[in-house]
């Protein structure tokens, strides 16, 4: 299978997905009712989508093509309010956060669809262990070669994005001292990590079709890269967010994304380069383990700086656009949030406060449906 | 078995023949039964699948009157106290597990809830006074038939842990129907009342009973709240819950209350108040385990199949016509409800297991006629034999319902 053409679309539209989980309002454990909540969904009123994940105890929301964060939010807001609903009239709580505090990965049970049965038996227990939930972001590209441009120039980003969203810091009911222990759960993927290094769309077919032919993959979706290109919808989608504890949090962050992403595409302010990946992973690993506070490495001047301190000067240097993508809000909520902390510090300022675990889960169910 | 005292009936003949266990000392005697109970269970679980609680019924069966008379039904009333224990802590732990807030959340399963129950006794009612029964007696196996078995249901999820919509919306319903039942009772006795004593008097001992309970349930409720704050360590707070629980069942016993809506309240009061702080163990722990061991021979015990062979159309009438009753209402709310039908057809399944606690609960005996005065017997022998094939079969029931159409039980639809 070659690789598909790049669908041309519309330069910084946006599109949002959730992974969210469905948790039981007895004991506050993850609950197998993803069936039963798409089935009440399935003639709501909304633009956006909601489909099933790998496990029964998740599902996944997708918006509109969105142009700016006012109707992101909005539209966010609508998705939000009704599977609320549809959650309440269920008897169980829907929300975000990155892991599910002390679910065990051997009790969920795989969504029964040929493709999540296939990704079952090959990756194993893995599958299960894949019980985690994240934000996607896709972003608009007029062609191949920008979304690779883009994709590239966007890496030394990452990290912002994953100590921005960060919200999984307990794992099968531990403290992991990360402010991001979901994204551990996507490297166990053997195709998991960076894209490789190709800035047109025809050197990314030529790997793309040498993969193809060791058998090893058979289509795009097999790649669990931090950023990827989504040819079939003319986008790269930027993977590595958690989800969010509200939909204000998530809409920001996309909107950051959009933001940089005109920034980089109008000012150009550097040259994507193989070497920028040289700390890629070392970043990365800060920006999971301790998230604003952790500290990167600038792979151009090789200076230091905290995530916290680089966020803030981004931020600055793209007030103009956010201005101009009427994301000023946007900006401002993440600007605040560099000053109090991220959503893994407020869950674990829960547990901090005397909460047990149940009791946490149950605070950011709220958080989200109310 | 005769006799309650450790030291009462030494028996002549030796233990191991069928004159020397009917002559054992009772303690003994009920300690082998419970042996045997325990181990004919899990061979028969381990073998055919089949439900711990089937097993131990069973055991019940076989000891009973209907096959080696170990026991008379007259000698269980001494019992009957550490018996309503084991219910108690059944019924308190259902009150934990229902959060009944989402009645005003989903209002059509509120109206399921209803529905299913006032059905299965308007049904019943409407087949057995097709077959002649006078309309009272008929209205007292209606409202028999509104129930469905809170211990039966709790002992399968002991067993299955199910997960999932079909589980959540048969521990409400349980719970639900059991309090209409009881409520339903009360009014029968109300209007059977009318024709010889005071109505007035009735009605307010009859709104005595539902107030008191639930007066006295939140109470407790509240007292686990109050005192568990003040106790420490995993230990001391399931010996709590089993304390103020058979305080709780006690007193309305001896108050003329209803334990079973006491219970379930104390339960529902004691989950709102503590929240994540009531960790309720199933049966509240092993102690509660070995007394549902001991409820479930005890149900086996009291099996009765007496003149089934001449009254089995009236009990034919009465389960089927309970079965469409509740199947009709689950399937008429299910799509609104948020249900599919496949999970409908789960539930109706589930809430087959039939129960008398609406009646016994209350009750210094097992005989139900001292209970329901006026009834007629042939009426009443037929519930009684609706009920033990309900209550035999009650597990298989929902063990299939839940494991087999609703796929919801431990790992079943895991890959």
């Amino acid at each position: 299978m070659s690789l598909a053409p790049f669908t041309s679309s519309e330069a910084l539209t946006l599109g949002v997905e959730l992974e969210l989980q469905l948790v039981s309002t007895h004991d506050f454990d993850l609950a197998p009712q993803a069936e039963d909540l798409l089935r009440v969904l399935k003639n709501h009123s909304g633009a956006w989508d909601v489909k099933p994940e790998i496990t029964r105890s998740m599902i996944e929301i997708g918006t509109s093509i969105q142009r700016e964060h006012g109707p992101l939010l909005d539209e966010l807001n609508d998705l939000r309010r009704q599977l609320s609903v549809g959650a309440r009239k269920l008897n169980i709580a829907i929300g975000g956060g990155g892991t599910h505090a002390y679910q065990h990965w051997s009790a969920q049970q795989i969504y029964p669809t040929e493709r999540f049965h296939y990704i079952s038996e090959l990756y194993g227990y893995l599958a299960k262990q894949f019980t985690v939930f994240g934000q996607h972001v896709h972003v608009g590209c007029e062609n191949g070669d920008m979304a690779l441009w883009l994709l590239h120039a966007l890496s030394r980003y990452v990290p912002h994005f994953i100590a921005l969203s960060a919200s999984s810091p307990f794992v099968q009911g531990v403290d992991t001292g990360f402010d991001s222990a979901r994204l551990n759960s996507v490297f166990a993927f053997p195709l998991s990590g960076r894209a490789p290094f190709a800035l047109s769309w025809d050197e990314f077919g030529v790997y793309f079709d040498k993969m193809t032919h060791t058998g090893v993959v058979e289509s795009m979706k097999d790649f669990y890269w931090d950023i990827r290109p989504k040819p079939e919808f003319g986008t790269i989608e930027l993977r590595v967010c958690d989800t969010p504890l509200t939909v204000a949090k998530a809409a920001a962050l996309a909107c950051y994304l959009q933001c940089l992403c005109r920034y980089l595409r109008e000012e150009k302010p550097f040259e994507p380069a193989e070497d920028d990946y040289l700390v890629y992973t070392f970043n990365r690993f800060q920006a999971c383990r301790f998230g604003l506070d952790g500290e990167i490495v600038d792979p151009k001047t090789k200076q230091r700086h905290k995530i916290r301190d680089d966020i803030l000067r981004t931020l600055a240097r793209i007030d103009e656009h956010a201005l101009d993508l009427r994301a000023l809000d946007a900006s401002n909520l993440l600007r605040d949030s560099l000053f109090s902390s991220n959503d893994a510090g407020a869950l674990r300022q829960q547990r901090r406060a005397g909460l047990k675990l149940p009791a946490v889960v149950e605070w950011s169910m709220r958080r989200w449906m109310d | 078995m005769t006799g309650l005292s450790p030291f009462a009936n030494q028996a002549s003949a030796p233990l191991w023949t069928l004159e020397g266990l009917r002559g054992a000392n009772p303690v003994l005697g009920l300690a082998l039964l419970m042996v045997l109970a325990v181990v004919l269970a899990d061979v028969l679980q381990r073998v055919a699948r089949l439900p711990r609680p089937l097993g131990h019924m069973l055991v019940g069966a076989l000891a009973s009157p209907l096959v080696l008379r170990l026991l008379e039904h007259s000698e269980l009333d001494a019992w009957k106290p550490l018996i309503d224990l084991a219910i108690a802590v059944l019924v308190f732990e259902l009150g934990t597990r229902i959060r009944p807030r989402w009645l005003i959340d989903n209002p059509t399963l509120a109206l399921t809830c209803l529905l299913e129950g006032a059905l299965a006794g308007v049904s019943v009612v409407a087949a057995l006074s097709a077959f002649g029964v006078p309309l009272l007696s008929a209205a007292v196996a209606g409202t028999v038939a509104m129930s469905t078995s809170p211990v039966i249901t709790l002992a399968v999820l002991h067993e299955t842990r199910p997960r999932g919509q079909v589980t959540e919306r048969l521990l409400l319903m349980t719970a639900v129907n059991s309090v209409l039942a009881m409520l339903s009772l009360k009014v029968w006795h109300v209007i059977a009342a009318s024709g010889e004593h005071d109505l007035l008097a009735t009605a307010t001992g009859a709104l005595y009973v539902v107030a008191g309970s639930f007066l006295l349930g939140a109470f407790c409720g509240l007292l686990l709240d109050l005192f568990s704050r003040r106790v420490r360590g995993p230990a001391a707070l399931p010996v709590l819950q089993i304390a103020l629980v058979t305080i709780a069942s006690m007193l309305a016993v001896q108050w003329t209350l209803s334990p079973l809506l006491a219970l379930l309240v104390a339960g529902v009061v004691a989950r709102a108040r503590m929240r994540h702080g009531l960790t309720v163990e199933p049966q509240l722990g092993t102690a509660g385990a070995a007394l549902g061991v001991v409820l479930f021979i005890c149900l086996g015990l009291l099996l009765t199949l007496d003149h089934l062979g001449t009254l089995w159309p009236w009990v034919l009438a009465i389960i089927v016509a309970r079965a469409f009753g509740k199947g009709l209402a689950v399937a008429l709310l299910a799509r609104p409800s948020g249900l599919g039908w496949r999970q409908a057809a789960a539930l109706t399944m589930a809430l087959q297991p039939m129960s008398s606690l609406a009646v016994l609960l209350a009750a210094d005996t097992f005989v139900w006629t001292s209970q329901l005065p006026g009834l007629d017997k042939s009426v009443l022998q037929a519930l009684l034999l609706a009920i033990t094939l309900m209550q035999l079969t009650g597990p298989l029931w929902t063990t299939w319902a839940l494991r087999h159409v609703a796929r919801e039980a431990d790992g079943e639809n895991a890959s």
